[in-house]
């Protein structure tokens, strides 16, 4: 009778990947996520950094028994945006400024590539409802990974997507009809 | 425009990163000190733990810690007993030894103290309360029955009485007797009864009464003068009624008073004419009856103790420790909540 040690396949392990690699791998889904929740193209170019930037501070801290790199890294993304929103709310009030002239209101805001319409569009949603879509349709997240990484539950998420695709189609059809 | 068309759009026209922030990522990702390998491979091990992990852990460990130093000192301390135990048990054992078989006639005390102590009897021309205990162990429950009826029939030769007897047969037999002999016979029913069986253990108690007679005595002298006196002034013939009346009343009161006297005297001298004994008849089995725990009963019953001291200090340290952690879950969660509302407030702009 011979021993016979089975090899079992084991998926690629991501642990094994290097910071750089990472990176490299997930911009464009960071950049994406956090320029649908700016809707700011320079702001989100900044935030992206500032995401990678605390990332390979803290990249001796990941886990990866508690999710993806991509998860990881949204999940920096989304807590370095909201200090922003933090900060700037703090800002307006303290200085009173009104909503003109603040990065909302320039130009291809989110970019040349999208259709006036869509960027139109995507302006009337909330924030909140600009984040479901691009971790659920633009990234492709399923329902859990998304509801962990918001804190919210899956329902909730699946609640926030349908409304805010709604109100997104809602608004374009306006805009085809004029 | 329909829902999979939108879908379409938003995917198709999925962000990229600007060239200029690739760059820009790039350089952070390899700037000088930024780590090569993969996450988690620092030098120290990683420290974080999650909570329901640590729990997990921790409570059987805490536990087991508290059995374990409960069962080492309650060895420990079970170990000092048996050492502070055993020479208290010697010491019974070799007294019982000491008062077997060795009466000696003439004194009250027997042989129990014959050699540490001179015997102490009664002294005749003094009224004494005398009362002797006696636990004599016989072989059987038969021997238990003959006992008994040896010492009811030796009280009855001393011209004693039996106050009262109990006897008990079967496995474990006894008798259980109390009985009065003449303070004059109480040596010689003492000798006597010890000689039943092995004493077990024997004790006799004196009471002085006599003090209590000379002063009965007095004031029944007294009593009697006062009467007479009383007595002397009524046979007088000047006196008026109230006067006379008065007197017949005190010297009424003086006469009962004098038949109490008269009545106590006579019960203190009937105790201090007989000696009661309480004669106990019992088999071995009923004096090893209360076996001396074993070690591991010992260890056991002393763990229990460290155990109960234990739980005790944990509860203390719970009831001090509950109002604070109670604050600090109240703060995390207010914190939480608080949190929550404000990403909600911010994103919803």
């Amino acid at each position: 009778m011979h021993a016979v040690s089975l090899e079992v396949p084991r998926r690629s392990e991501p642990a094994e990947l290097t910071f750089a690699a990472v990176a490299e791998d997930h911009l464009d889904d960071v950049y994406g996520y956090l320029l649908y929740l700016t809707k700011n193209w320079a702001l989100a170019e900044d935030l992206t950094s500032e995401t990678f930037e605390t990332a390979l501070r803290r990249w001796r801290r990941f886990d990866p028994r508690r999710g993806t790199h991509r998860s990881w890294l949204l999940a920096i993304a989304r807590s370095t945006a909201l200090d922003w929103f933090r900060a700037d709310s703090r800002r307006k009030r303290r200085e009173e400024r009104s909503e003109a002239g603040t990065p909302d209101a320039q130009e291809h805001a989110f970019g040349e590539t999208f259709s006036p319409e869509l960027e139109e569009g995507l302006r009337t949603l909330t924030a909140g409802e600009r984040e479901v879509v691009a971790l659920r349709v633009v990234l492709d997240l399923d329902g859990d990974e998304t509801a962990r990484l918001l804190g919210i539950t899956v329902t909730a998420v699946s609640t926030r997507l349908h409304r805010a695709l709604a109100k997104l189609e809602e608004r374009m059809r306006h805009h085809d009809v004029a | 425009m329909t829902s999979p068309d939108l879908i379409h759009e938003l995917t198709a026209t999925r962000p990229t990163a600007p060239i200029a922030l690739r760059a820009r990522v790039r350089e952070i990702a390899v700037q000088e000190g930024a780590p090569s390998g993969s996450p988690g491979a620092s030098f120290w091990p990683k420290l974080r733990l999650p909570v329901r992990r640590i729990a997990f852990v921790a409570v059987p460990a805490a536990a087991t810690i508290a059995i374990a130093s409960s069962a080492v000192l309650g060895l420990a301390r079970s170990d000092s007993n048996i050492a502070a135990l055993r020479p208290d048990q010697a010491e019974t054992l070799e007294s019982l030894d000491k008062a077997a078989p060795q009466n000696v006639p003439g004194t009250l005390l027997g042989a129990a103290d014959q050699s540490a102590s001179p015997a102490v009897g009664p002294t005749l021309d003094r009224a004494q309360r005398i009362s002797a205990t006696l636990t004599v162990e016989v072989a059987d429950s038969d021997a238990v029955s003959r006992a008994a009826q040896k010492a009811l029939d030796l009280t009855e030769s001393l011209g004693g009485h039996v106050v009262s007897a109990n006897v008990a047969t079967g496995d474990q037999g006894s008798a259980a007797l109390v009985v009065r002999v003449p303070v004059d016979k109480v040596q010689e029913a003492i000798v006597q009864l010890s000689a039943l069986g092995r004493i077990a253990s024997q004790q006799v108690t004196i009471d002085d009464l006599q003090e209590n007679l000379d002063r009965l005595a007095k004031r029944e002298r007294s009593v009697r003068s006062q009467i007479a006196v009383v007595t002397a002034r009524l046979e007088s013939d000047s006196l008026d009624a109230t006067t006379r009346a008065q007197l017949e009343s005190r010297r009424r009161t003086l006469q009962q008073e004098l038949r109490g006297l008269r009545q106590e005297t006579a019960a203190t001298n009937a105790e201090a004419r007989m000696a009661t004994i309480q004669l106990t008849v019992v088999t071995p089995g009923v004096l090893n009856a209360v076996p001396v725990p074993s070690r591991l009963d010992r260890t056991l019953d002393e763990a229990l103790n460290v155990l109960v001291w234990e739980g005790v200090i944990a509860l203390a340290i719970a009831i001090i420790a509950a109002p604070f952690a109670l604050l600090i879950f109240a703060t995390w969660i207010g914190r939480r909540l608080y949190r929550r509302r404000e990403e909600d407030r911010l994103l919803a702009t």
